[in-house]
């Protein structure tokens, strides 16, 4: 396999509960007063996902409620469908639900992605670019939608350093920061900053996690 | 490119820049060779019963063992030493005035340096002027024997057994009656000087003993030639020889005693060479009269490991 390789996704499922009960709505962090329809996926990566929500609020009236990784990550998971992560999506209108799932699916098919660090992809990188955000990641990250930002993730040794190559290869500033362990045991940050500074740091953390994959130790 | 995704576009475009597109192949894992297994070869202490056969069949060096690939190391040391008697023994010289301490009449052939004696046999064929004119003046003529000591390719042997042999020689001709000329010796001399030897001495049969070529650990052998009929330009054809004499060989005393019975047969037939018949003195030859299978001689061992 080619370094720099993508890594595609698989979806694994993706469910609607048109008229969910209300008791499941308040444990899964809809509110029954707004929301009445749920779209579920679960999806062996989990940045890639987290990114396909963000995006899917951009496409349709939906709210991104409930979005967690497994522990352990997609490898120990609890069943061939359970991935490493669970997204729910709320409305009160199914067919927001259907245009939400739909722009997940596209997401994740043909932009959202790890890609392959090393020779055989045992080091997987997540170097995206995020050109204008939705309502889900923005708030998070603490800034406005519609902000450029560059989402980072990486085994914990190689993000590290790569982080700190990213921070200074550009005119960005860390929004959020993400250190291991966490639920797969990646790490991960959020930069912000114009659009090109946010391509350049990403490029360079990517190109950072390589370099770490191929020299580990220090001569 | 991708116009769903700018991030796969940024990601393909980093990875032309670090030459990822149209990667060297992986560089290969160094290829573990093993040590080999330590292996120790003994010397076997003795020689294999096939061995043994095959080797008193000849004095080649057969049946001589192997340690791993190679020669055991007194093998190597045998065959060093060996080589350096050979090489010692061509490489030796008659000193001048040797002949004159022994009694004999000097004299030289047209060579006039060991390494021109090594390289133009024809020289060593015949007399200089001045030794033709010493022989001329000092030899006995019209004799039955010349008798000629000469160093051919081994001055070694020719000093050692040479003057026991000629002695010999000379006894067991005179026993049996025969004149016996005046004894030489030459230097730088091949075998067919001894017919202008003879033939300025009128003999009816000239004898030279020489020193032979130097073979693996023999340095020290004596061949003797005999020609009835001396005179310059017989052949090869005309001539009897006998080789081998030395202390492992034919010994000189024996050796003296066959020469004498081979001058005896040639001048009762008047010829020598192809043309003589062994047939008549052939009980008094012993095994030189017969043909067939002789035993190899005992090698000797110059190197004791």
């Amino acid at each position: 396999m080619p370094i720099l390789e993508p890594l595609l996704p698989k979806i694994l499922s993706v469910k609607r509960i048109p008229g969910a009960d209300p008791a499941l709505l308040r444990a899964y962090g809809a509110d029954p007063d707004r929301h009445t329809s749920l779209g579920l996926v679960t999806v062996d990566q989990d940045d890639p996902t987290y990114v396909a929500l963000d995006e899917c609020t951009k496409h349709a009236r939906v709210d991104v409620v409930y979005a967690r990784s497994f522990y352990a990550g997609s490898r120990h998971s609890s069943g061939p469908l359970s991935g490493e992560i669970l997204g729910v999506i709320a409305s009160d209108d199914p067919d927001e639900i259907e245009s939400g799932l739909a722009a997940i699916v596209n997401t994740l098919e043909h932009d959202a992605c790890f890609y392959a660090a090393n020779d055989d992809g045992s080091i997987a990188v997540f170097p995206h670019v995020i050109a204008s955000l939705g309502t889900y990641l923005s708030a998070i990250a603490g800034v406005s939608p519609g902000e450029s930002m560059a989402y980072l993730v990486a085994p914990p040794i190689e993000a590290t350093v790569a982080l700190d190559f990213a921070l200074k290869a550009a005119d960005v500033r860390l929004l959020k920061a993400f250190p291991p362990p966490t639920e797969t045991n990646f790490a991960a940050a959020y930069l912000g900053g114009s659009l090109e500074a946010c391509e350049a740091a990403a490029m360079a953390f990517a190109e950072a996690v390589v370099a770490v994959g191929r020299e580990p130790r220090d001569r | 490119m991708n116009e769903l995704s700018r991030t796969r576009d940024l990601v393909a475009q980093l990875r032309r820049q670090l030459g990822e597109n149209d990667p060297l192949p992986p560089r290969p894992r160094p290829q573990e060779i093993p040590f080999p297994p330590v292996r120790v070869f003994p010397t076997p202490a003795r020689r294999s019963a096939f061995a043994e056969q095959a080797a008193a069949h000849t004095t080649a060096l057969v049946g001589i063992g192997h340690v791993g690939t190679r020669y055991a190391t007194d093998v190597v040391l045998q065959f060093q030493a060996e080589l350096a008697v050979a090489h010692g023994a061509v490489a030796a010289e008659l000193p001048g005035d040797w002949a004159q301490s022994k009694g004999y009449v000097p004299l030289v052939s047209r060579v006039s340096s060991h390494r021109e004696f090594l390289l133009r046999p024809d020289l060593g064929r015949r007399l200089s002027p001045q030794s033709l004119q010493l022989w001329t003046e000092q030899s006995r003529k019209d004799i039955d024997v010349q008798p000629i000591l000469a160093d051919g390719l081994s001055a070694v042997a020719c000093m050692g057994a040479g003057p026991e042999l000629l002695e010999a020689f000379s006894a067991e001709c005179q026993k049996r009656g025969f004149t016996v000329g005046t004894p030489a010796c030459a230097k730088f001399a091949r075998v067919w000087l001894q017919d202008e030897i003879g033939q300025v001495a009128r003999a009816r049969v000239a004898v030279i003993l020489l020193g032979e070529r130097p073979g693996l650990g023999t340095g020290d052998g004596l061949s003797a030639y005999l020609v009835h009929g001396p005179r310059v330009g017989n052949t090869d054809g005309n001539r009897n020889m006998m080789s081998n004499i030395h202390a492992r060989g034919i010994v000189p005393a024996d050796a003296a005693k066959r020469l004498a019975v081979l001058v005896q047969l040639m001048l009762e037939q008047h010829t020598s060479g192809v043309g003589l018949d062994l047939a008549p003195r052939a009980a008094e030859l012993g095994e030189a009269a017969r043909g067939g299978y002789r035993a190899p001689q005992a090698r000797s061992r110059l190197v004791e490991v």
